[in-house]
């Protein structure tokens, strides 16, 4: 029991570092929130300029976008962990994570705690800033219910930020493939743009991977968008992702930095 | 076992480190490690092995294929309140030697033991009797400050986290870094933050502590806090296993010289 509540508290601690690293850039959360309202602005001026065919009105796209840029936000962050790790690496900071009762594995799940949270917090700054300046009109009897969804939804994200991780103990490159992951997901997880616009070999691809059925799941929750296959069905399937890829992308992540000790190269960056 | 300071070691002293198959020696450490087994509890079979509080077993390493052996079959085994040096030239095998025995990485052959446990077998025991200051000033968080990187390290120590603020607190004053705790790292001067590294390295009350080349970049002042720690530690009956190139800047009595040759080890 004491070993648990000791890892807790070094969980905390890896939590608490990332935010006092993230305050230390005075300018950062400025630009994160401008880069919010510049996307808002930008795709309230695109909903009211063009036709979007399954749409009733602009505001109808308005809504569905802004969860979109919402959700991107949140892929960012998970994709972002292995360039995290790139850093630590660089400044043979996790050699000592490594070399820690804490251990490297716990110690990068932890490390995920920080941008997930506060990727969870800028999405509904980017929702709240909808509201205010533009006039995003949420459904509010079910907006709460974002809050639980989300946090599943984070939950099955995470393995892939973990398996591109692991993939940079292996390379040593933080961002190999994660940019062009990213783009590809953004389209066929329907966040600008209906997956349903796609060719049909391409929306068989959507449903294959969590992203799709968690912004479908909160835009039905947040802005009361139709949901094709359900939400039961998208829960059910974001808990499925959660519960296979979490132990999966751990143990994967374990057997890299396993790997690199053995050869050697995890001393390298 | 008798705690012994670096004071009372005698510049001639016979080295007491020494080759793990010299048997008669071997037995009577393993007395000693059987009843300091008892109380670190570290494993219930290392009573019945040879057991030390470092003990590197037959460890070959070599980084490719086509290169030779950078440790060709290295046997050491340091006894409980002993400081052991390990010299040779640049690129000698000093470094890879004490990140095997750190755990950091894995040896083809041979393996590196606390008290006749390897890092396979209990990874967090080992990690917690066991510290490691790696060369160089890598290491640190650029942006956190000295209190800030040194309750980090705490708490991924796993030290109890009733006596986190403790043991930190102690650190700051035992360093010498009062005046720094505030101070991030980024604007630390080199020494200072030499210092920092060296107290993260004794914080967690380590048994077995590595050193690589740590006078680096320190003033006097800086060594003799150093001196300090080291002496502490060899009074608790810790061990500290010393990596540098040469001996010649060093003002330490050492209980065991040893010297890194075509990757094996010869007295100094």
């Amino acid at each position: 029991m004491s070993e648990a509540i000791t890892a807790g508290h070094a969980f905390l601690a890896v939590l608490r570092r990332d935010l006092s690293i993230f305050l230390s850039y005075r300018t950062r959360l400025v630009s994160q929130l401008l880069t919010s309202v510049f996307s808002l602005t930008l795709f309230y001026y695109v909903s009211r300029l063009v036709h979007v065919s399954g749409f009733n009105s602009p505001s109808a796209y308005f809504g569905f976008v802004v969860v979109g840029i919402s959700m991107i936000g949140v892929m960012y962050s998970c994709f972002s962990i292995p360039e995290l790790l790139r850093q630590e690496l660089v400044a043979g900071t996790f050699d000592r994570l490594l070399l820690s009762p804490f251990g490297a594995v716990r110690s990068l799940m932890a490390m995920t705690l920080f941008p997930l949270m506060w990727s969870f917090i800028l999405a509904a700054t980017t929702l709240g800033l909808g509201c205010l300046l533009f006039g995003l009109q949420l459904h509010w009897s079910t907006v709460p219910l974002g809050v639980p969804a989300m946090l599943l939804a984070l939950l099955a994200f995470l393995p892939f930020g973990l398996l591109f991780a692991a993939l940079t103990v292996l390379v040593k490159q933080g961002s190999v493939g994660t940019s062009w992951v990213i783009a590809l997901l953004s389209i066929v997880g329907g966040l600008y743009f209906p997956v349903s616009l796609l060719p049909h070999w391409v929306q068989t691809a959507a449903k294959l991977q969590p992203f799709t059925a968690a912004t479908s799941l909160l835009r039905h929750l947040l802005v009361d968008s139709s949901i094709g296959e359900g939400a039961g069905s998208s829960l059910l399937k974001l808990a499925v992702f959660a519960a296979v890829l979490v132990p999966a992308s751990t143990f994967v992540l374990a057997a890299a930095i396993r790997l690199g000790q053995r050869r050697g190269t995890i001393i390298e960056y | 076992m008798t705690a012994r300071s670096l004071e009372a070691v005698a510049p001639d002293a016979a080295p007491v480190a020494r080759d793990t198959r010299d048997t008669a020696t071997r037995d009577a450490a393993t007395q000693d490690a059987a009843t300091r087994d008892a109380a670190t509890t570290l494993h219930p079979a290392a009573a019945a092995r040879d057991a030390f509080p470092l003990a590197i077993r037959s460890v070959s390493k070599r980084w490719r294929k086509d290169l030779p052996l950078v440790l060709d079959d290295v046997d050491l085994a340091l006894e409980p309140g002993t400081v052991t040096w390990v010299g040779g030239r640049n690129g000698a095998g000093k470094t890879t030697l004490l990140r095997i025995a750190a755990g950091l990485i894995e040896p083809e052959q041979g393996r590196a033991e606390v008290w006749g446990v390897s890092v396979r077998e209990n990874r967090a025991r080992y990690q917690t009797l066991v510290s490691f200051l790696p060369a160089g000033d890598r290491g640190l968080y650029a942006r956190l400050t000295v209190r800030r990187q040194l309750e980090f390290w705490a708490r991924i120590s796993m030290v109890a986290p009733a006596r986190v603020r403790q043991s930190v607190d102690r650190a700051i004053d035992e360093f010498d870094l009062g005046e720094l705790a505030d101070r991030r790292v980024d604007r630390m001067s080199m020494g200072q933050r030499q210092r920092l590294r060296i107290a993260m390295t004794f914080l967690p009350d380590p048994e077995t502590v590595l050193l690589d080349e740590p006078l680096t970049s320190l003033d006097d002042e800086g060594a003799a806090v150093l001196m300090r720690a080291v002496r502490g530690l060899l009074e608790r009956d810790g061990v500290v296993l010393w990596c540098s190139p040469s001996g010649e800047r060093l003002e330490l009595s050492f209980d065991a010289r040893w010297l890194i040759d075509q990757g094996r080890l010869a007295p100094a």
